[in-house]
């Protein structure tokens, strides 16, 4: 079964999920266009 | 990055096990600013108080990706102290990737991290010995260099 990655565009969610999982976050900054 | 190594299964398996992922495009200029990015694609590895513990910009592929993205765990490890994660993380890339140049820094950050372990010097006369040996134009192998007088 194929993966796909799940990417949030909320850092500070993603801060609080890091804290409580104790997990890093990966921070993609892409330019769109 | 989109269209080639993020749709990858083994690329976007090595995320998804290891990170939380976070997309930001470059119109959020707080963000921008904060983290001063300057160019895409910039990748972070951040904790949960959104300190930084690693940087990559450019285009990966996905090997390389996973290859420096594995580095950049190991410095989050290496930065909370827990050493004997950081040692199996910087060993893994060792492992797997044995040509990429992310492994030259695997190599000098597993003999720092060693050194915490351990205290003894020589721990980083061995990495500088590996180095030059495996990778004898790296950055890394120079930013050793100093090692190389302590005994073996």
């Amino acid at each position: 079964m194929s993966i796909k990655i799940c990417w949030l565009d909320d850092l500070a969610k993603a801060q609080e999920v890091a804290r409580r999982t104790h997990r890093p976050i990966l921070l993609d900054f892409f330019n769109p266009n | 990055m989109g269209a080639v190594t993020y749709p990858d299964e083994k690329a976007a398996r090595f995320i998804d096990l290891n990170f939380i992922p976070v997309q930001m495009p470059v119109t959020n200029a707080e963000l921008m600013a904060k983290y001063v990015v300057k160019w895409t694609p910039t990748l972070l590895v951040l904790d949960g108080e959104g300190r930084e513990h690693y940087r990559a910009v450019g285009f990966f592929t996905p090997d390389e990706l996973i290859a420096s993205f594995m580095v950049g765990k190991g410095h989050w490890y290496l930065d909370n102290e827990q050493f004997t994660e950081a040692k199996a993380m910087f060993e893994e890339v060792q492992a797997i990737y044995p040509e990429s140049e992310a492994t030259a820094e695997a190599i000098f950050f597993n003999g720092v991290n060693l050194y915490k372990m351990t205290h003894d010097p020589k721990v980083l006369r061995a990495a500088h010995d590996v180095l030059v040996a495996k990778f004898p134009k790296s950055m890394w192998t120079k930013q050793a260099a100093h090692y190389r007088l302590i005994n073996k």
